[in-house]
C-alpha cells in the first residue's frame, strides 16, 4: 500500500497540469448536471406546488372583487350552488375540488412567507380577503373553453384563470434552462471522458518503463492498474467536492440570496435538502465518468 | 522445466513464422545458450517463454503450465517464476540500487520483512554490497547489469532469462556477468541466454541452441558459437 500511495504521490505531482485541467472540466461539467438538475427539481416542485392535474381554478365573488358579475358582492350560497350545479353537469368537467378562502389564505401564507414584502402584504390580508375557488380536473386538459365560457359569465363567479396557461412559460423557461444546462454538461462530459483517456495514455507512456518492469516481474494487473484507479478517483473527488462547492454558492447567493426574497410570489423555490440530493447524485456521476474510462483505458494500455 | 511442443508462431501481418516446428525440452538446472542471426527466432523463443505472446499452433510448457491454456490473470504468476535481464539493464533512474531490487518485490506485493532480508541477502550474493544507496547512474555498465541481474533474482525465480546480457559491455565485465549466471545457475536455476558472443559461448561449453529463420539448426550439450568442424 505505502509503495501504491507513493506512486500515485509521484504520478500526480507529473501529470499536475493535467490533473488539475481534468478536475475544472469535470466541475463545470458536473455543476452544469447539477444546475440542470435543479431545475428539474424546481419544475417538480413548482407543479407538484399547483397541483399538476389541475387546468382551471375558478374563484367566486369576494365583497371587493371588481368583476361586473360581482356587483352583489360576495358570491351568495345560491350563486356557489349554480356554479358547482354547472361544474357537476358540464361533460367536459371530470372532477373539482373545493378550496376555502381560508385553504387559499394558507396557501398564499405559504407562497407570499417566502419575502419580507410577502410577509407584509399578508400582515394587511386576512382569510377574508380570499375568495372560495373551485379547482377543475377537465377530462381534456386542452378543452376548457367551453367551461371557462360557460361559467365566467355566471353570477358569483370573479374569475376563471387558466393555470396551464399561467404556469406554461414558466415551465417553458424552466425546460429550456434544463435542456441548455444538460445539453452543455453533456458536451463537456464527452471531453472528460477524452481528458480522462488521455491522461492515462500520457500517463502510461511516461510510467512505461515501471509498468514494463511491473510485468516482466509478475505484478497483477490490478496492482498495475490501482495507482491510475487512484489517481482519477482523487481528481473525479476533488471535482464532486467543487462542484458541490458551487452548487452551494448557487444555493445561497441565487436561491437564498435572491429567488426566493425577489420572485417568491411566483412559486415555492428548491430547498436545501434538494440540492443536497443532487449533490450525491453528481458525485455518484463523478465517480462513473472518471473510473469507467479508466477502466477501459488501463485495461487497453496496462494488461499483462 | 520449458518444453516446446511442434511449436510454429506466425505474426500477424507476416507471412513467414518467426519461429517453425519447434520441439526442445531444456531440463530444471540447465544453462543454455541461444544463438542465431538478427531475425532468427531467439526474441520470439524467450518471448513465448514470458508468455508475451502464444503460439500460433503447438504447445509451450513453462514450470508445469501450458502458457496457451493460462488464463491471463494467472499469468504474472508464471512471471514471478521466470526472472529477466536485458542488455539494456532497464532500471529505475529515479530508484537507488536497493530501490530498484526491492521494486520487483513490492509491486508483488511481498512483506516489508521480507524484502528487508532478500534485498541486501541478493545485492551481496552479486557483489554489490555497500552500493545499495548508489543511483543507476552512478554505476559502472557492469554494475548496473549486476543490479538488474539482483532484480531478477530477488523473488528466486525457477528460471533466469537473459537477452544479450553481455551486449553493452566490454569483455572483461562481461566474463564477472557470467560468472554470476554461473553462479545463479549453480543455485538449481535454470537459465537460458541469448546472445551473440562468442567468446563466451565457447568459454562456458554448456548447451547450445542455434536457430536459423525459425528452426532449430543445432543442439550440443556442450557446445561452441559456431559449427564445430
Amino acid at each position: 500500500m505505502r509503495t501504491m500511495l507513493s506512486e500515485l504521490g509521484t504520478s500526480l505531482s507529473r501529470n499536475k497540469s493535467m490533473t488539475i485541467s481534468l478536475v475544472v472540466t469535470m466541475t463545470v461539467s458536473l455543476l452544469l448536471v447539477a444546475l440542470g438538475l435543479l431545475i428539474q427539481s424546481q419544475a417538480d416542485r413548482t407543479e407538484q406546488y399547483f397541483g399538476d392535474r389541475l387546468q382551471l381554478q375558478v374563484n367566486l365573488c369576494t365583497k371587493n372583487s371588481p368583476s361586473s358579475t360581482c356587483i352583489g358582492g360576495e358570491a351568495t350560497d345560491a350563486q356557489k350552488a349554480a356554479v358547482k350545479k354547472a361544474l357537476d353537469t358540464n361533460p367536459e368537467v371530470k372532477s373539482f375540488d373545493v378550496r376555502t378562502p381560508a385553504d387559499n389564505y394558507e396557501q398564499a401564507r405559504e407562497l407570499l412567507g417566502q419575502t419580507e414584502t410577502g410577509r407584509k402584504q399578508l400582515e394587511t390580508l386576512g382569510p377574508s380577503a380570499f375568495p372560495e375557488s373551485y379547482f377543475v380536473t377537465l377530462k381534456d386538459p386542452q378543452k376548457f373553453d367551453g367551461v371557462v365560457s360557460q361559467v365566467s359569465g355566471m353570477d358569483g363567479v370573479g374569475n376563471v384563470n387558466s393555470l396551464r396557461k399561467l404556469l406554461g412559460p414558466l415551465f417553458e423557461i424552466l425546460e429550456k434552462m434544463q435542456y441548455a444546462a444538460i445539453g452543455t454538461a453533456l458536451l463537456l462530459i464527452v471531453a472528460a471522458i477524452l481528458q480522462v483517456s488521455n491522461t492515462i495514455r500520457m500517463t502510461a507512456y511516461a510510467r512505461r518503463r515501471e509498468i514494463g518492469i511491473m510485468r516482466l516481474v509478475g505484478a497483477s494487473s490490478w496492482h498495475i492498474q490501482l495507482p491510475f484507479v487512484l489517481e482519477s478517483m482523487l481528481a473525479a473527488l476533488i471535482s464532486a467536492a467543487l462542484s458541490a462547492l458551487g452548487l452551494g454558492l448557487f444555493m445561497y447567493f441565487v436561491v437564498y440570496g435572491y429567488l426566493r426574497d425577489n420572485l417568491g410570489q411566483i412559486t415555492t423555490w428548491v430547498r436545501w435538502q434538494e440540492s443536497v440530493v443532487v449533490m450525491g447524485i453528481t458525485t455518484v456521476l463523478a465517480l462513473l465518468l472518471a473510473l469507467v474510462p479508466t477502466f477501459i483505458m488501463t485495461r487497453k494500455y496496462l494488461d499483462v | 522445466m520449458i518444453r516446446f511442443d511442434k511449436v510454429t508462431k506466425t505474426y500477424p501481418g507476416q507471412k513467414r513464422p518467426a519461429l517453425q516446428g519447434l520441439d526442445l525440452e531444456i531440463e530444471k538446472g540447465e544453462f543454455v545458450f541461444l544463438v542465431g542471426a538478427s531475425g532468427s527466432g531467439k526474441s520470439t523463443f524467450l518471448r513465448l517463454v514470458l508468455r508475451e505472446t502464444r503460439p500460433s499452433t503447438g504447445r509451450v510448457y513453462v514450470a508445469g503450465k501450458e502458457i496457451n491454456k493460462l488464463s491471463s490473470w494467472k499469468v504474472p504468476k508464471l512471471r514471478r517464476q521466470v526472472g529477466t535481464v536485458f542488455q539494456d539493464f532497464r532500471l529505475l533512474p529515479n530508484k537507488t540500487v536497493t530501490e530498484n531490487v526491492a521494486f520487483a518485490l513490492q509491486v508483488i506485493g511481498k512483506s516489508r520483512h521480507e524484502i528487508d532480508k532478500l534485498v541486501p541477502e541478493t545485492l551481496e550474493m552479486v557483489d554489490l554490497q555497500g552500493k545499495g544507496h548508489r543511483m543507476p547512474d552512478e554505476l559502472s555498465g557492469g554494475e548496473q547489469q549486476r543490479v538488474a541481474i539482483a532484480r531478477a533474482f530477488v523473488n528466486r525465480p525457477m528460471i533466469l532469462i537473459a537477452d544479450e546480457p553481455t551486449g553493452n559491455l566490454d569483455p572483461a565485465t562481461s566474463v564477472g556477468i557470467m560468472k554470476l549466471l554461473d553462479r545463479i545457475n549453480r543455485t538449481d536455476t535454470t537459465v537460458v541466454m541469448a546472445t551473440h558472443d562468442s567468446t563466451i559461448v565457447d568459454q562456458m561449453r554448456k548447451r547450445v541452441i542455434e536457430l536459423d529463420d525459425g528452426h532449430i539448426v543445432r543442439d550440443e550439450a556442450r557446445g561452441i558459437y559456431g559449427y564445430q568442424s
